[in-house]
């Protein structure tokens, strides 16, 4: 570094722009400058980038909101946003920041679950929030109510601040505004490839042929086929699980798009909406009739595995505690020839743990609640 | 480790972080030039600088080999109502026969597959999963690398059970949770002392303006022993025009940091309420919830609640004839009306002449005052600016993808599901388009 001439600070005009913290430093009496790119970055941030560092009063606040002289791009700060202005990344015109769930919206969809007692899937399609998503509601606001009870720190302030700075999907009695789209249907991998299947132009084809012809199975006879007058059941309600393949190559058949989304009794619905228009009170009876049967058929289910789940175990109760012993099997296909094979339980003599070796993760892959 | 996430200037770089540097950046970043460039030079290219952004602690090696996945999962809204009508034989049937889209419904088949699905913008999904990424993504902290310390210094819990691993891959359905005094401190104004005060000035290079250049740190002692200074012996009507005032001051939404007149006036407020609190003959008044304290405030302050139409007519007279110099004309009117046969509402109102009516939105500008102030109060002992308020710069990058369910009064989050695309839509937040991201992914395909 060249030698640097000594700055005397009483000649110094204070006139001119100087960084008077330079002044305060304690070590050098030499004012270090500031470089040309530093210098454009503080212009940008007290120009321009001055438009982001407060939040816009119960509104989002994104680069792309603006133009490139820090103008609001919108008529006011009070007109709704657009799309446009919802995108947090300028370049990336595929990302959007959606909507979370309001306070009230959050508390009515705990009420009808804990209060009502109404199932999950009833206050999915009543409120249009995800199935998965009212579960979390529910669970979040159960540990929030548990440590209200506890008198625990809650962060309130920062809660409010978020929703007023993030767009928010509103509660209220009179009108439903659905928060997402609840009948999301999974890409399945086997849809991926592209097949070319000819077909008889004077048979109809129709979902569940074209699950089929991706699994490979053979097409349904007539008397099973919906589409050919066959006595067999509605598309929705085919979940029973089919196996096509031998051995290794075994693998479950495509079902159709019907029975594959998460709400397949709407399409029921829809179905009795077309039939009997007008008749409300039936196509209402029809529709908590079936979401009851539903219900019965998936906790007989439940109760069913459960039931072959004790079986397999036995339980001693001492008293202090209960022990619970659980039937394995150890058998050939588990261990191999060899008998160090690890598909079956328990330790294999001489066989040594991996996890002294190198590049073994041991980072835990899950957390049981 | 050693932190490689700087944000240099003459190079700019986008970081999971909300400091005002990335956000320079931010704006002015522009995709990477293709022309007179080979193909590998721009995959290199969009690699790097969409690693710069994605999972910046994971070693190369460690993201192309073991976490990188070609699988993207992608989802397509599907409408019952159209699946009622067509069992899908209409995409099926035969093409060429004359037929037009008016016919049947292959019109709305097409714009039905007129938003193309942005899968490329996938690429860098399977890093969401993290649990330092989740944290980040969640508002919960102010940077990847602020959310790997959380988890490292054992502040943050999976499913209740304390986890350790910033690199901890969550599953859907798997619950976390963060201390909210952490939350706090990341995303609040950062506590201005004499020391960083300096700092930031030198920081901009000129001279700040004198609200924010004072120091805002409180002598802490102070607090307990001047709460006698508060006269709440006065006249409530008094009393309660400085509340209302100062309730006015700690409800504005001023876009300026919190200056000093709002503070000494939300201080002021915290004292009354407290002494006339503290005065109250329940004895178990302080550990009550807020609403059994403030109609307590209320009782004190003799407020009445405006009767509407007729009843806040007459509420209106009934106070000019407490103030006005005529006033036992005015009296003599109001008591007239009392003798009507009017509601007990109305009469209660006429009867009771200390009174002080207050209007609705007044009332519950008063609520609303007294709930921010005792759940934001002004505490010197906390790590962060008191009362809270988000951080400069923090809207512009707060949002929060769909992939989680977030409650920000306990600090935590549920991961749901994992990422996904849809028609128009990618869920991964990565500040580049599909093309970038698109020749990132054939990067990591491995046929450069």
């Amino acid at each position: 570094m060249p030698p640097r001439a000594a700055v005397n600070i009483h000649n110094l005009s204070f006139k001119t722009s100087i960084c008077t913290s330079c002044l305060r430093r304690d070590f050098s009496s030499t004012p270090a400058p500031q470089t040309r790119l530093r210098r454009q970055m503080f212009a940008w941030l007290q120009g321009p980038g001055e438009s982001f560092r407060h939040p816009l009063p119960n509104s989002t606040n994104y680069l792309s909101a603006y133009n490139r002289q820090g103008k609001l791009l919108r008529e006011g700060e009070d007109t709704p946003e657009s799309t446009e202005d919802l995108r947090p990344f300028p370049l990336n015109k595929t990302f959007v920041s959606e909507a979370i769930l309001s306070e009230d919206l959050r508390q009515e969809i705990w009420r009808r679950v804990q209060v009502e007692k109404k199932s999950v899937r009833t206050v999915s399609v009543e409120l249009g929030v995800e199935m998965r998503r009212v579960g979390a509601v529910v669970r979040l606001v159960e540990v929030e109510n548990q440590m209200r009870e506890e008198r625990k720190q809650l962060a309130l302030p920062y809660a409010r601040a978020i929703h007023e700075m993030l767009p928010t999907t509103p509660y209220s009695q009179s009108k439903v505004v659905r928060h997402e789209s609840i009948n999301d249907l999974p890409v399945h991998p086997l849809t991926d490839q592209q097949l070319f299947y000819p077909t008889s132009e004077s048979r109809a084809f129709n979902r569940t042929d074209a699950g089929r012809v991706f699994s490979a199975a053979t097409r349904l006879p007539d008397e099973q086929d919906v589409a050919q007058g066959g006595a067999a059941k509605q598309p929705w309600q085919d979940i029973q699980p089919e196996k096509v393949g031998k051995g290794k190559n075994e693998m479950d058949i495509l079902k159709p798009a019907d029975a594959r989304i998460p709400h397949p009794h709407l399409i029921a619905f829809a179905k009795d909406q077309q039939e009997l228009r007008g008749n409300d009170d039936e196509i209402k009876n029809r529709y908590t009739q079936r979401l009851e049967d539903d219900a019965t058929s998936r906790a007989e289910a439940r109760e069913r595995k459960f039931a072959a789940d004790e079986k397999r175990k036995t339980r001693v109760d001492t008293g202090r505690w209960q022990f619970v012993v659980t039937d394995v099997k150890v058998s050939r296909q588990g261990t191999g020839i060899t008998g160090r094979g690890a598909a079956s339980p328990g330790m294999r003599y001489g066989v040594p743990h991996e996890d002294r070796k190198k590049g073994q993760v041991k980072i835990p892959t899950r957390v049981e609640v | 480790m050693r932190n490689r996430a700087t944000t240099p200037l003459s190079k700019a770089k986008v970081r999971q972080s909300w400091s005002k540097f990335n956000l320079y950046n931010l704006s002015r970043i522009r995709s990477p030039p293709y022309r007179g460039r080979t193909f590998y030079q721009q995959k290199w290219t969009a690699k790097s600088i969409l690693r710069d952004y994605h999972g910046e602690p994971v070693r190369e090696a460690q993201w192309a080999k073991q976490l990188f996945r070609r699988r993207l999962n992608a989802v397509i809204p599907m409408d019952p109502t159209y699946m009622a009508r067509n069992d899908g034989t209409i995409e099926s049937s035969g093409r060429g026969s004359g037929l037009k889209d008016e016919d049947d419904f292959r019109g709305e088949i097409r714009k039905r597959m007129d938003k193309t699905i942005p899968y490329m913008n996938m690429t860098f999904a399977p890093l969401e999963r993290r649990l330092d990424t989740a944290i980040f993504r969640a508002l919960f902290a102010s940077s990847t690398r602020q959310a790997r310390q959380f988890v490292v210094h054992g502040a943050v819990k999976v499913n209740g059970k304390k986890m350790q691993y910033p690199g901890y891959l969550l599953n859907p359905g798997d619950m976390f949770q963060v201390e909210p005094q952490r939350v706090m401190f990341a995303t609040g104004a950062p506590k201005v002392t004499k020391k960083s005060a300096a700092t930031t000035d030198a920081d901009s290079g000129e001279p700040l303006d004198e609200a924010e250049s004072k120091p805002v740190e409180e002598e802490p002692a102070e607090e307990e022993e001047d709460d006698d200074d508060v006269d709440i012996e006065r006249e409530p009507r008094e009393l309660l025009k400085d509340l209302m005032s100062q309730a006015k001051s700690i409800l504005s939404h001023e876009r300026a940091k919190i200056g000093a007149k709002k503070k000494q006036d939300l201080r002021a407020f915290t004292k009354a309420v407290k002494r006339m609190l503290s005065r109250s003959t329940s004895s178990s008044v302080l550990t009550d919830s807020l609403e059994a304290q403030f109609e307590e405030i209320k009782n004190q302050l003799r407020i009445q609640k405006q009767q509407q139409k007729s009843g806040q007519a007459a509420a209106d007279r009934a106070k000019a004839a407490n103030e006005s110099p005529d006033a036992p004309l005015a009296k003599a009117q109001v008591d007239a009306e009392a003798a009507d046969p009017v509601t007990p509402d109305e009469k209660a109102i006429a009867e009771d002449k200390d009174a002080n009516y207050l209007s609705d939105e007044d009332l519950k500008q008063l609520q609303l005052a007294f709930k921010s102030s005792s759940e934001n109060p002004i505490d010197p002992r906390k790590p962060y600016a008191t009362p809270w308020t988000p951080r400069d710069y923090m809207s512009a990058f707060a949002f929060i993808p769909r992939y989680l369910e977030v409650n920000q009064n306990i600090c935590a989050a549920v991961y749901l599901r994992h990422p996904v695309v849809r028609p128009g839509l990618a869920e991964v937040p990565t500040p580049y388009g599909p093309d970038v991201n698109g020749t990132a992914f054939t990067w990591y395909l491995r046929r450069r």
